[in-house]
Parts: C-alpha cells; sequence; structure tokens
C-alpha cells in the first residue's frame, strides 16, 4: 500500500504520473478536465429551455455535464434544482427534466436487474437470433476508418475527448447493431472504455434500447437525418457516405429482411 | 482499532455527497486506486486522467494498493460507503463486509419513490415521476 500524491505543479505533470501509474491505459488524455470547478463552470452555464428545442443537434445547447454526473461531481439532483431555477414553468424545461430522468431511470433498472448489464433483456426484434450477431468489434469501427465519413468522424471525437453528442452516440449503436450486425455488447463495451461519462446502467441500456433488446423495435437512421442534425459540422455527402443514402424503407428492408411481410 | 473511515469510489466524489453527513464528523475519507478494478473496467487513459483530476481536488487520501488489502491494513472501526449499483465494486464492497462493519449510503434522489416502480419502459416510469421533477430536490 503506498499514498499517491494530489497536488502537480502543471495537467501536463499529472497526465505523467497517471501514465506511469497506468502504463497498460491506452490512447490520450482528453482536452476535458475533470474535477469539481470544472464541474461547476458547467453547471452555471446550462440552458434548460433552448436545451428543448436544440437538443438533437450537434451543436445544440446539451450541458455537457454527464462526465461529473457520473463520477457523483454533481448529483441529478444538484442539476434540477438549478434547472429550476432558470424557469418558472415546468414545461418550458420538460425535455431537459425528462433527460435527467432517462439517467435516473437507467440507474433504478440496473439496481433491479444487474443481470441485464450485460444480457438481453429482451429477445431482437429484428428478425435475427443472438447468434446471428458477430461478438466482436471489428477494428475499422474501433480506429474510425469505417469508410462512412460522418461516422468516421464521430468515432474519431470519441476516442480524442471521450465524449461525443448523444444522437451520434445513437447513430454508431445502431450502425455497430444494425448495419454491421454485431452484438450490442461489444459496441457497449467499446463506449464504456472511451466515454468519460461511460456508465454501465445509461450506456449499456441505451445500447439494449438501439438493438430492440429493451425497446419494442430496432432504431435505425439514415443520412438525411445525420445532414438535419449535424449537416454543419461533419462530412454528410452522399459520395462519402454511401451505406447510409437511403430512405427509412429501403433501409428497413434491407437491414430487417426476415421481418418483410410479416409486420 | 482506528477511528471509521469513509471510502469513496469512482461514482460519488463530492463533498457534498449524504455519505459526509452520515459518518462521524471525524471520519478520514479515502479513495483506493485500485489496479486491478481499473484493468477490469478497461478505462482508457482519457477516463483515468479525469478520474486523477477529479480525485486532487478532493480533500482525502488517496492509496494505491487492492482495495481489501489497503483497508486490512488501514484497521477502520467502520467503513462508510456511497450506495451503489456498479457491478465490481458491489462485489468488493461484500468481501469488504466479512470483516469490517460497512455502513452503504444511498444518493441524493432523484425524485422520491413510494415503492418499486416496473422498470420494463421508461415512459410508464415518466408518468408517474414527471410532477415531482419539477419540484426542488424532487419532493
Amino acid at each position: 500500500m503506498t499514498q499517491l500524491p494530489r497536488q502537480f505543479s502543471t495537467r501536463q505533470e499529472l497526465i505523467e504520473f497517471v501514465k506511469k501509474l497506468a502504463p497498460w491505459a491506452l490512447g490520450d488524455p482528453s482536452p476535458i478536465h475533470g474535477g469539481r470547478l470544472a464541474a461547476e463552470e458547467r453547471l452555471l452555464k446550462i440552458d434548460p429551455i433552448a436545451y428543448g428545442r436544440t437538443r438533437n443537434y450537434g451543436d445544440g445547447k446539451v450541458t455537457r455535464l454527464s462526465p461529473y454526473i457520473h463520477h457523483g461531481i454533481v448529483s441529478l439532483n444538484e442539476v434540477r434544482n438549478r434547472a429550476i431555477e432558470l424557469s418558472e414553468d415546468p414545461s418550458r424545461i420538460e425535455k431537459f427534466l425528462q433527460e435527467l430522468a432517462w439517467r435516473d431511470f437507467w440507474q433504478m433498472v440496473l439496481t433491479q436487474h444487474p443481470e441485464w448489464a450485460w444480457q438481453d433483456a429482451e429477445p431482437y426484434k429484428t428478425g435475427f437470433e443472438p447468434s446471428d450477431y458477430a461478438d466482436d468489434l471489428p477494428e475499422d469501427i474501433r480506429e474510425g476508418k469505417t469508410g462512412v465519413a460522418c461516422l468516421d468522424a464521430f468515432i474519431d471525437e470519441l476516442i480524442t475527448t471521450g465524449y461525443i453528442h448523444n444522437h451520434a452516440r445513437m447513430y454508431l449503436a445502431s450502425y455497430v447493431v444494425h448495419f454491421r450486425r454485431i452484438k450490442w455488447q461489444a459496441g457497449a463495451s467499446w463506449f464504456l472504455h472511451h466515454l468519460l461519462d461511460g456508465d454501465v446502467a445509461s450506456n449499456n441500456f441505451s445500447w439494449q434500447w438501439v438493438a430492440s433488446t429493451f425497446s419494442s423495435k430496432p432504431y435505425i437512421f439514415n443520412l438525411e437525418n445525420v445532414h438535419r442534425y449535424f449537416g454543419n459540422l461533419v462530412d454528410t455527402s452522399p459520395e462519402r457516405n454511401k451505406i447510409l443514402d437511403a430512405s427509412y424503407e429501403e433501409l428497413h428492408q434491407r437491414l430487417f429482411p426476415n421481418l418483410q411481410g410479416k409486420e | 482499532m482506528s477511528k471509521a473511515l469513509i471510502l469513496l469510489h469512482e461514482k460519488a466524489l463530492r463533498l457534498s455527497h449524504p455519505v459526509f453527513k452520515v459518518a462521524p464528523k471525524d471520519s478520514q475519507a479515502i479513495f483506493i486506486w485500485d489496479d486491478d478494478y481499473f484493468r477490469k473496467v478497461n478505462y482508457s487513459l482519457k477516463r483515468l486522467v479525469f478520474l486523477y483530476e477529479t480525485l486532487c481536488e478532493l480533500p482525502i487520501q488517496l492509496f494505491r494498493g487492492a482495495t481489501v488489502e489497503v483497508v486490512r491494513t488501514l484497521q477502520p472501526s467502520g467503513l462508510f460507503i456511497p450506495e451503489t449499483n456498479h457491478p465490481i465494486i458491489q462485489s468488493l464492497i461484500a468481501e469488504l463486509q466479512t470483516f469490517v462493519p460497512v455502513v452503504i449510503v444511498p444518493e441524493e434522489a432523484f425524485v422520491e419513490l413510494e415503492q418499486d416502480l416496473d422498470p420494463r419502459r421508461f415512459f410508464q416510469y415518466w408518468g408517474k415521476i414527471k410532477n415531482r421533477t419539477s419540484q426542488k430536490n424532487g419532493k
């Protein structure tokens, strides 16, 4: 047993120390800083009313508080109490409160059903059996070299910063599970490795929600949707995102052939 | 026998956590940097740096070692630990409970629930709690 230092003269010094402490840990540090001071700065800047209008957009008014909430640096209660100070009318911040409730809900689910953390909560509703899905995440996804420009940009951000927008998380999860037919567990484990807010409950159940093992149908998306919400942030040109450039009907037929004629 | 300790873990890293109110005032808070734990959860360097930065801002003692062995060495009269549903941390707590009295302290509630709700679908849950989410402290 040894006691570890808590004071460093620079962030770089701290980073070098952590590298020596955990030489097996992969990658580079995130530009996002830990600690209560950083959390309080973000808490002061939240805009729960604008959040409701813009949260699905890549440049929307999301709080980026999730790494701090995961570590208990701020509590959900504290974030809610701050939000209701900013609006006298609860209906104007309902979407914001609902997102906090999602997190609380997932925690409740894990507490009641720890076995669902890594097991399918329900069967897939995709026309496929679990054995139809691959166990491992291929290197091209892991490294952000899928050849689908918008997804590679999201993966690059995930690897570099340890944070991506929730909508981008859903796109990546849908791509992994439905376009590439890989088990959600492989993707969930990959996200937990990188995400600063990676939490078994929120992360794994969201993957199950996309996969349809914790929802009534699989979540899919197309290029038009990415263009609408992220078109000013990532390359959404059809020629560099061919696999996504289709209508929902076409994608449904392509991705879930066993369901055709059964719905 | 030494005094009681507050044992923090990665999901409860703030001084306003209820564990600090429940534990005796003179309890020292500690965090154990457990290599085996971090290897099991397979965190990237990004996550470890973020965590370490957070720990540096807290007035705690930071130890490196296997969780159970560090606690055995420190010989606290009891442990106060923030509640968690993390499977690996829960199994470590179960081991600690075999040789030291442990008090598990819940996190502040987001909403106060009078009963467990069906964990199948979010919108059933939302329908029941919606009105309380816009009340201070969820009450």
